[in-house]
């Protein structure tokens, strides 16, 4: 016996040795099923309280990328939600609109008449009379004048000048624009800004018999061939009805954010020259 | 600072390092063809650097634990810890080797390029460090089917190793030398 204990202080370091290495291998073994996973894992609660802090913080890091990425995803969206749109539904047969596409290896037919390019809006104002929001798109990018700029939320405004890198958008805060909309039953006026805040925008007289409700949206139409329709402007905040005429004057709270809009999506109705070329032809009588 | 609290600290610098930070670090310099990935491996460090007459039983433990909290972290149960249990065992062996005085003569001291010189330190850490690489990637693989790619990982891996813990000796040593 005392040999033994003599042997076991002997070889002590040994054997401990031994011992752990055996653990390990242990430990290996068990790790490919389920149960012996949980012993030694990520899972674990202090480590993955741990990673969680971690990936918070690499989180905050890669907000830009995150955001860019989204309003990638946004913008493919948005085209597949258009050629939905485009279908013509007066006809049995979808009628679809084949656009000469630049690209002649691959055999790709656009259907939709918009293309929507992302920017981001680097300068911006509200306090104006026209308000003008600089983007960081221009004639490099494929940027017209007269094309149509929406946000995540809704209708931005109009390109009124564009340089080789930068352009600049004549929001629908502006005394310059009057926006054609509709409401949900398809009555239709345009709105004003009445030059006061950002967040007030104005329908006026609208016609007695129209049932509108607090809270109704108001939709962009396709008539002015300006913008493109039913995009959100916003909705309606408050209903005043003129005493003189017994019309309704509504009051709408615009669906973008302009104190704080960041990115944006430029729209090109690929329609557009065709349209106006129609409207440019004189009628005979 | 007291040898624990140092001791401490640094245990925890060089996990936060290894797996936050090079961890990231995938490389395939040499590999490319094969495709195979390895990652730079500084944690066994902590194991050189503790003490000179640290007892082989805590040298042991305290592998143990380091690789047992390196695994945690990278979901690979028991294989650092199996790696860094035989160096902390060689360790002593290697040190009785490469020093000219008995161990226990050292007292309150690491090994350093100070103490030791560039060379030596350099054979005991490059012994060690290699001897780690080759045990994990080989538990890693489990075969010597590809022997020719494990060895260039083993390779490819020591050297930026090597590399990173020259980097670390450099910027942690105190630098108390006039020259003149």
């Amino acid at each position: 016996m005392r040999n033994f204990i003599l042997i076991i202080r002997r070889f002590f370091n040994l054997i401990l040795f031994a011992g752990l290495e055996i653990l390990c291998f242990v430990l290996m073994s068990h790790a490919h099923n389920l149960q012996g996973d949980e012993i030694v894992s990520s899972a674990n609660t202090a480590i993955g309280i741990i990673y969680e802090k971690k990936s918070d913080m690499d989180k905050y890091f890669s907000l830009g990328k995150m955001n860019d990425s989204l309003l990638n995803e946004n913008m493919r969206l948005r085209k597949m939600i258009d050629q939905y749109r485009t279908v013509d539904t007066l006809k049995d047969m979808p009628v679809r609109r084949e656009l000469a596409s630049s690209d002649t290896t691959t055999h790709v037919v656009k259907y939709a008449d918009y293309i929507y390019r992302t920017a981001r809006v680097i300068n911006n104002s509200v306090d104006g009379v026209n308000n003008y929001i600089t983007i960081n798109r221009g004639t490099k990018d494929g940027i017209v004048k007269g094309m149509s700029v929406i946000s995540g939320t809704g209708l931005v405004g109009r390109v009124e000048y564009v340089t080789a890198h930068f352009a600049s958008v004549l929001s629908i805060l502006s005394n310059k624009q009057q926006v054609s909309a509709k409401l949900k039953d398809g009555t239709f006026k345009s709105t004003v800004w009445d030059n006061e805040k950002p967040e007030v925008f104005m329908m006026k007289d609208m016609p007695q018999e129209a049932k509108i409700k607090k809270g109704d949206s108001v939709f962009t139409t396709s008539f002015g061939n300006t913008f493109p329709p039913d995009v959100l402007i916003g909705t309606v905040s408050m209903i005043e009805i003129n005493k003189k005429n017994g019309k309704q004057q509504l009051y709408l709270k615009p669906a973008t954010n302009f104190r704080s809009l960041q990115y944006v999506y430029v729209l090109e109705n690929l329609m557009d020259a065709e349209k106006k070329q129609l409207d440019e032809v004189p009628v005979k009588k | 600072m007291n040898v624990y609290i140092k001791n401490i600290l640094r245990f925890c610098i060089i996990v936060i390092l290894q797996v936050f930070i090079l961890q990231r670090i995938t490389l395939h310099w040499f590999t490319e063809p094969a495709g195979a990935l390895f990652i730079p491996f500084v944690y066994p460090l902590f194991i050189l650097l503790l003490p000179f007459e640290t007892p082989v039983w805590l040298l042991l433990l305290l592998g143990f634990t380091l690789g047992v909290t390196v695994d945690s972290f990278m979901t690979t149960a028991g294989m650092h810890a199996c790696a860094t249990v035989l160096i902390a065992y060689l360790r002593t062996n290697v040190l009785n080797a490469l020093m000219p005085r008995n161990l226990s003569e050292y007292i309150n001291q690491q090994p350093s390029i100070k103490n030791m010189g560039w060379m030596p330190f350099l054979v005991y850490s490059g012994f060690l460090i290699i001897l780690h690489h080759l045990v994990f990637f080989t538990i890693e693989s489990w075969s010597f089917i590809s022997f020719g790619s494990l060895m260039l990982k083993v390779g490819a891996s020591f050297i930026t190793s090597m590399l990173f813990i020259i980097v670390y000796i450099l910027l942690f040593t105190r630098q108390n030398v006039s020259r003149a």
